[in-house]
């Protein structure tokens, strides 16, 4: 469970200590209704596609995950320990929402899925990732996307 | 800094107090356990309620700060009464043989493996860690250094037998899995001998990569 209080020692005070950026801006963009918005996932859990390098430590590339790659192609190398795999190992929505948001379009909830989706390394300092924020947002104009899913682990 | 770029945003967010600092522009904090922030596996109900309340934050207009909490618990955390730990062999060349069968269930079950990060067969973990122990540094391609030739085998080892617990019946916890896998098997005690091993060796990469990413400090003895 991710209450603190849930989290095993000495994690807890790992999760707790760890410096969180801040930022000097607060952008905050609106947009259309739901039903119109065109979503893509960034997940922080450093997922590769089955036959490529891992991340490698501290790396703040972005990878891009076609929406069409098959899910039993897609692996989670992000380097930490301390988060479970085996709700991965079952279903990859819990990390990768990916049938979820698939479902959504279908039934009008939300404009459309991005074609393509976004992987990082999760615990790769804010500051390096600048490229990547940048090769992200060039790719989500291309697909005239507009609403992110940030997906953590 | 997407938002930034002119991207709407919401962050589902594992540990509260990490995105009350961070104040992205839209956070939906969740009680699920870390690595599974949109819940339980097969439960796409829940995952369903979970991404829903995400994505309504996008239509709100109170920002530049939301942070919200999705307070529903998912149905599955709780260990399993039902689950059946697989029994298996002593020694790490046995038990590896012996749990491929239900890995291959798993596979079947699940319809794919998060094994594969190492580029070696399940075959050759046994041999390749018995090196390591002994003294030797093998590095197998596409990896360019022993460390991360092992590492990934480490990862590799517990994403089999991760699944291979889950391959029947009724699906255990994460906590189940682990103290299993930890307390239970040659795996992880193989896990733990490497750990040691690779923290005394003088090469500095293995040194630092066997103290951090072999062995989450909870189940250090």
């Amino acid at each position: 469970m991710a209450r603190i209080e849930d989290i095993p020692l000495p994690t807890r005070d790992a999760v707790l200590a760890v410096p969180c950026p801040s930022f000097e801006t607060t952008p905050f963009v609106l947009g259309p209704p739901l039903a119109e918005r065109r979503v893509a996932i960034v997940s922080s859990a450093a997922l590769i596609r089955r036959g490529d390098m891992p991340f490698s430590f501290g790396s703040a590339e972005c990878r891009f995950l076609p929406a069409s790659t098959p899910v039993a192609e897609i692996l989670v190398s992000h380097v930490s320990i301390n988060f479970d795999r085996a709700g991965f190992q079952r279903d990859v929505n819990v990390v990768y929402p990916i049938d979820r948001l698939r479902e959504l379009a279908a039934e009008g909830v939300i404009g459309g899925v991005a074609e393509t989706h976004y992987t990082v390394m999760g615990s790769t300092d804010p500051v390096g990732m600048v490229a990547a924020a940048d090769q992200i947002a060039g790719q989500l104009r291309q697909e005239r996307i507009d609403s992110i899913l940030l997906s953590p682990v | 800094m997407l938002e930034e770029r002119g991207f709407a945003t919401v962050a589902l967010a594992s540990v509260r107090a990490q995105a009350e600092k961070t104040r992205p522009p839209r956070a939906l904090w969740t009680t699920s356990q870390m690595g599974r922030p949109l819940g339980e596996p097969n439960d796409p109900a829940f995952q369903r309620r979970v991404i829903l309340a995400a994505l309504a934050l996008l239509e709100r207009t109170d920002g530049p700060v939301i942070l919200a909490d999705f307070t529903e618990d998912p149905a599955g955390w709780r260990d399993s009464p039902g689950w059946v730990p697989p029994v298996l062999p002593d020694g790490f060349a046995a038990e590896i043989t012996a749990i491929l069968p239900l890995w291959h269930q798993a596979q079947t079950r699940y319809g794919r493996t998060s094994v594969g990060l190492s580029f070696l067969a399940p075959e050759a973990w046994p041999g390749f860690t018995a090196g390591f122990l002994a003294g030797a540094l093998p590095v197998t391609a596409p990896f360019e250094t022993a460390a991360l030739s092992l590492r990934f085998v480490c990862d590799d080892i517990k994403a089999l037998y991760g699944e291979a617990a889950q391959a029947v019946g009724a699906a255990p916890s994460a906590r189940q899995v682990d103290a299993w896998f930890w307390r239970q098997t040659e795996a992880g005690r193989l896990l733990l001998a490497l750990r040691d091993t690779a923290m005394a060796s003088e090469n500095n990469a293995l040194k630092t990569v066997g103290g951090r990413f072999f062995v989450p400090v909870p189940w250090l003895p």
